[in-house]
């Protein structure tokens, strides 16, 4: 079967915890004597009152020592198989962690991260499950069914045989039940994130919603939501009552047995009153765990899917192959020039999809700086993330210093090629952790020249707590132009021999762009600059500018050259010229 | 329509938590909500009781009946049967059969219909109690759905959905733990009366395990309630952590933070190993712990029933019915340790929900509302405005202003000027003064805020699309809205091109918040759904954002298109906008600063034509 397979490959996971599992289902075996041992010596006292003897202190002695070491041994067993499951899933976190930072833009192209937390948090925690209460179940029904089956034909041959039959029933009853229940709560579950999805877009949207007086309409949306759900809550309730009035029921069928054959026994003088009593314990102790067996199969089965959900992401290779050791030694450890050399460079991101990029050619200077233009989807985004191997180039395509950068260690390339994403993603910790991402011992002096180059200075200083102000969501909201500065002084920090800024001035205000530009030019020594941007304002700032369309170079040369060239550049540069552009007005009265 | 002026207050909306795990005057609020269906609900309570005597009767036929009656031949110390030897008998004499087979007979019977009234009452009681939740539910939304603009401004919005969603939610909870509960205590009492007719002393042994097992009960929770807390930040921890290191995982990759990431991670892991491990460790000793101290009791049983067995004050079978009956006797306490969180957990969120439904925080509303005609004209005039937000300082002041029909007024000014403010007041999302603003002559204060967000159309910087297709989109819901108009709504405004070439086109569904869409694209969407809506005035706050620049051509035409004979106010972010206005109001600290065409702005030579200056520097820069 397919589901015992994927679980099988958990094996090199568990193996570092298999002393401490075999131990505890060994445990387990000797706690299910102890308990069974209960009923046995019940049944002697009994059958001493009954036979007018008072003599009672030998079984009830008998019951007190079985109950404590089955306490002793039973914790100690069930710690050992617990805990194991969580050492398993802590590493199956840790390789998760680890396998999921070695993807990249492709992987994430199609997978969500909302659907890698489901993994982390979800299937893990089946994995765990079932490796803890899954294991103990398993034990639980092998080790009653043996114990308690032994006990009973010591006591009564034929009385136990009886005893067999409604057992499949109960069994398939239970695998049913628990088929069911999973359904049930399946749609519990789908129609409570309906009615938390519709509540939160609601929420969001309630100014559009007011302004277009739509209330009515959304509450009555609502209450059909609202209806389904309490509608699947019914139904669920409706199959655990069934199931509790059900099962009962067929272990009633044993208890009748018990009563009519085991009562005839007795009163034939073939078994004793206090046997009678202690079978009645003991096809509970059989019993009770087919109840749960059904259970069982559920979370096995969903533990299997669990596991190929996990190994699908641990069966990934690394997005961007990483040879540090086959590196040429002159490439590692040592600054790089920043002459960077396109040699028709073709890039898809998929089989079948189109050029991103088609057969560019480009040379870049150390010290230059060239601005990139074009179109959304012109490839000028591709052709940063290339140079940063965030995606991978092929081979003998794309040369940095005359090697190409395949061949650097992946950790030493992007360290000397700054790129700023597009994206400001902060991370929810302080402005200066955010800073200083890459590197967290940096001294004081180089984060504020750098925030000071990123024009971020005054805007730190205006905040009560400085460097320590925490960003995102639990801290103070930056404006998208605050997030933008913070992410470009991250860049900036690293003083890399190349630094590319992907469209990073979208939403800081010309005047500020104008300043943050002109230092840059100013102070880059010897320093490489790709300078992605939709704005004229900003590649006016570039010895060269370099126009993309549909992934080729389509026209290259600085401001006045492709100004008197009158194509596409000269296009934009008259219709932003002539005020489709944003008007900085906030800042313009500043 | 983003609050720039009002603070977000996390604490504002947050119950005053008594803590108190029954708060009985919030139980009797709760309990209102079933008071229509309250026969349902206490024909449940019938069935409970009938069913739990059923149940308890089961273990008497295999003690009282069997054993004693049939096995020891009639004992002489003879227990309370309830009647259930009789009928034995009744039923051997009958059908002339042996007496163990009609007991056998009796226990199917009572055992069927223990099964049927169980289930009968379990689904009575979740019926009437789901009907009052599904109501409770509905007017909790109900409610927060008409709070005011003022409220949502300064309160998160996660927390007015959790009120919706989780607390409701403990309350569902809740009604699974109670019905637990019932199932529980019901027969522990019955059992209880009929121990307690058979022998108090051997029933006061049995009643002292409780103690015992409720105080390591209480000594778990108590142990443990900590530790749970620890567990669940560390494990919230945990996921935020890879939440933010995958959204950001670009960043991760570019500054080379994988490592010390993986191991930033692993401490976090490893505390919360820590906690579970401990939590284990707990629970295992807790967990086989009340077992044995239910075979314990069975012990005892037959040490304190052996003598009055022997002294013939007892019966066998009383010695086997208590120790059938110890289960149920000392269960309902693990049972209702296990629900105390449960319990206190609903306690908690029925305050917070109460807190909400008595919030009531409205925009003023007429006490008989104007009845609007069928078209108005569209005039739209502001008298000496003086507006604040609550007690702080005014951001509008003294606004005076008339707009005529099917002008096109542009608004300008630096951030804080009060642009926002004015449309918001527009709509009627805040109170504000008596005789401020008219619309055709109508003081705005005497037209209900839903009548009149009618004949407003907004266009907001950030619209918000819902899930759904776009075709839903466009019409809002709106049955009134045909197919037909929508598709029209969306040619005008030159959106038909793009969601034609959709898969799907008017029927693609659009993800939350319209991530399958560009910027320029949803603006385009939120004008076919102002156009669709048809209103006399409309109200747009443009984007900012750089759109390229086709799309930029296609909004501009559009807007021609939306803004032709109706009343526009147009908060202005591009030239070309401010250019095709009618007039241009310029706004600086709240106060009217220059009003008049952009020609003759531009040539008085103040604050407008500073900006104008400034727009215009790089044209000018070049040779």
């Amino acid at each position: 079967m397919s589901v015992f397979k994927s679980l099988l490959r958990l094996g090199p996971f568990v193996r570092p915890y298999r002393v401490r599992l075999a131990a505890g289902v060994a445990a387990f075996g000797f706690a299910r004597v102890f308990e069974g041992l209960v009923p046995f010596f019940l049944a002697q006292g009994i059958d001493r009152i009954s036979s007018g003897s008072g003599d009672v202190g030998g079984p009830v002695l008998g019951i007190v020592l079985a109950v404590l070491a089955r306490y002793v041994v039973v914790t100690q067993a069930r710690y050992a198989v617990r805990s194991a499951g969580q050492l398993v899933a802590f590493d199956l976190r840790q390789r998760l962690y680890d396998g999921l930072q070695r993807q990249g833009v492709k992987f994430f192209a199609s997978h969500s991260i909302g659907d890698m937390m489901t993994r982390a948090v979800t299937d893990i925690g089946l994995i765990q499950r079932v490796i803890a209460m899954g294991t103990i179940l398993v034990i639980i029904l092998v080790y009653a069914t043996l114990v308690g089956f032994g006990f009973m034909l010591y006591f009564s041959p034929a009385l136990t045989l009886l005893l067999l039959p409604p057992l499949p029933f109960i069994c398939y009853h239970a695998q049913r039940s628990a088929r069911q229940m999973g359904a049930a709560s399946l749609q519990v579950q789908e129609r409570l994130s309906d009615l938390a999805a519709l509540t939160q877009e609601n929420l969001a949207g309630i100014r559009t919603i007011q302004a277009m007086a739509q209330e009515d309409n959304e509450i009555q949306r609502f209450d059909r939501t609202n209806l389904s759900y309490a509608n699947a809550f019914y139904r669920q309730a409706q199959v655990n009552s069934r199931m509790m009035a059900w099962m009962p029921s067929l272990a009633a069928v044993c208890s009748i047995t018990i009563l009519g054959y085991g009562g005839h026994l007795v009163l034939a003088g073939e078994m004793t009153a206090g046997a009678l009593v202690a079978f009645f314990m003991y096809v509970n102790m059989v019993v009770q765990p087919f109840r749960v067996a059904g259970f069982i199969v559920n979370l096995v089965q969903r533990a299997g899917v669990a596991c190929e959900r996990l190994f699908e992401v641990f069966d990934l290779p690394p997005e961007i192959p990483d040879q540090p050791q086959k590196a040429p030694a002159s490439k590692v450890r040592r600054p790089i020039q920043g002459v960077i050399d396109v040699r028709g460079l073709s890039y898809r991101y998929a089989p079948g999809r189109a050029l991103a990029l088609d057969d560019v050619q480009l040379r870049i200077g150390r010290g230059e700086m060239v601005a990139i233009m074009g179109r959304v989807g012109s490839g000028k985004t591709t052709l940063l993330q290339l140079l940063a191997r965030l995606l991978e180039p092929p081979s003998g395509t794309l040369f940095i210093d005359g090697a190409d950068v395949r061949e650097y260690p992946l950790a030493q390339l992007r360290a000397q090629v700054a790129l700023v994403p597009q994206d400001p993603f902060l991370f929810g910790q302080p402005l200066k952790a955010n800073l200083t991402y890459d590197d967290p011992e940096r001294p004081l002096e180089r984060i504020w020249a750098a925030a000071a180059a990123a024009d971020l200075k005054d805007t730190i200083k205006g905040f009560p707590e400085g460097l320590d102000t925490i960003v995102g969501e639990r801290g103070v909201t930056l404006s998208g132009g605050q997030k933008q500065r913070a992410a470009l002084a991250r860049g900036l920090i690293r003083e890399a021999p190349v630094l590319a800024l992907d469209d990073c001035f979208s939403s800081v205000d010309t005047e500020t762009e104008e300043r943050i530009l002109t230092g840059l030019r100013r102070d880059r020594a010897g320093r490489t600059i790709l300078l992605v941007s939709h704005r004229v304002s900003t590649a006016r700032h570039a010895d060269r500018i370099i126009v993309l369309e549909a992934g080729r170079v389509a026209e290259s040369g600085t401001h006045h050259e492709l100004i008197q060239h009158g194509r596409l550049y000269a296009e934009m540069e008259r219709r932003q010229g002539n005020g489709e552009h944003p008007i900085p007005v906030a800042v313009a009265l500043r | 329509m983003a609050a720039t002026s009002a603070k977000r207050d996390y604490a504002l909306f947050d119950a005053d938590l008594s803590g108190a795990v029954l708060n009985l005057r919030l139980l009797r609020r709760l309990l209102r909500w079933l008071r229509p269906y309250r026969a349902t609900f206490a024909v449940s309570g019938l069935l409970v009781v009938a069913a739990s005597t059923l149940q308890v009767l089961l273990p008497v036929i295999i003690s009282i009946v069997v054993i004693d009656g049939i096995i020891q031949g009639g004992a002489d110390q003879q227990a309370p049967d309830f009647g259930m030897v009789d009928v034995v008998e009744w039923l051997s004499a009958t059908f002339s059969a042996h007496p163990l087979a009609a007991a056998c007979v009796l226990y199917a019977a009572l055992q069927i219909a223990w099964a049927v009234l169980g289930h009968a009452h379990r689904m009575t009681l979740t019926s009437s109690v789901i009907k009052g939740l599904r109501d409770l539910r509905l007017n909790l939304f109900r409610h927060l759905e008409t709070r005011p603009a003022a409220f949502y401004d300064r309160v998160a919005v996660g927390r007015v959905m959790t009120r919706v969603t989780n607390d409701i939610e403990a309350l569902y909870d809740l009604l699974s733990g109670i019905g637990t509960l019932i199932g529980e205590f019901v027969p522990f009492f019955v059992a209880l009366i009929i121990m307690l007719s058979i022998d108090a002393e051997l029933t006061g042994v049995l009643l002292l395990a409780m103690p015992i097992m409720g105080a390591a009960t209480f000594a778990f929770r108590r142990a443990t309630r900590q530790l749970f807390r620890q567990s669940r930040q560390a494990v919230s921890a945990l996921n935020q952590n890879l939440q933010e290191n995958l959204a950001g995982l670009q960043v991760v990759q570019l500054s080379g933070r994988e490592g010390r990431n993986l191991d930033e991670y692993q401490r976090i892991n490893r505390r919360n190993l820590g906690y579970e491990m401990r939590t284990v460790r707990w629970e295992t000793l807790y967990g086989a712990f009340n077992d044995s101290v239910a075979h314990v009791a069975i012990g005892l049983i037959l040490y304190y029933g052996a003598g009055p067995v022997l002294q013939e004050q007892l019966s066998l079978g009383s010695v086997v019915l208590f120790a059938r009956f110890v289960e149920m006797l000392l269960h309902p306490i693990v049972v209702l340790g296990e629900q105390t969180n449960v319990l206190f957990r609903a306690m908690a969120s029925g305050e917070r929900i109460f807190q909400a439904l008595d919030w009531d925080e409205a925009v003023h509303e007429p006490a008989v509302p104007v009845t609007l005609p069928k078209r108005l004209k569209g005039a739209v005039e502001f008298r000496r405005l003086t507006f604040a937000y609550g007690q702080d300082e005014p951001v509008l002041r003294d606004v005076s202003l008339c707009i005529a029909p099917g002008e096109k007024l542009a608004i300008v000014g630096p951030t804080g000027a009060g642009k926002s403010t004015l449309i918001r007041l527009l709509g009627r999302f805040y109170d504000f003064a008596d005789s401020s603003i008219f619309l055709d002559g109508i003081d705005l204060n005497h037209i209900h805020s839903h009548d009149l967000r009618q004949r407003i159309g907004v266009v907001l910087q950030d619209f918000h699309i819902f899930s759904g297709s776009v075709a839903d989109n466009i019409a809002l819901g709106d049955p009134a809205v045909s197919r037909r108009q929508v598709e029209a709504a969306a040619q005008a405004v030159n959106a038909k091109g793009f969601i034609e070439a959709l898969p799907e086109g008017f029927d693609t569904q659009l993800a939350e918040r319209g991530q399958n869409l560009s910027q320029g694209q949803r603006q385009l969407l939120a004008f076919a759904r102002v156009l669709a809506a048809d209103p006399e005035i409309l109200v747009l706050d443009e984007a900012t954002a750089s759109i390229d620049t086709e799309t930029e051509q296609l909004i501009q035409d559009a807007l021609d298109r939306l803004t032709a004979g109706r009343t526009s106010i147009l908060i202005a972010h591009r030239l070309q906008t401010v250019q095709k206005a009618d007039r241009v109001l310029v706004m600086d600290q709240g106060r009217v600063a220059e009003l008049g065409t952009h020609a003759e702005l531009l040539a008085k030579g103040g604050l407008y034509q500073r900006l104008h200056a400034l727009q215009f520097q790089d044209a000018q820069a070049l040779p």
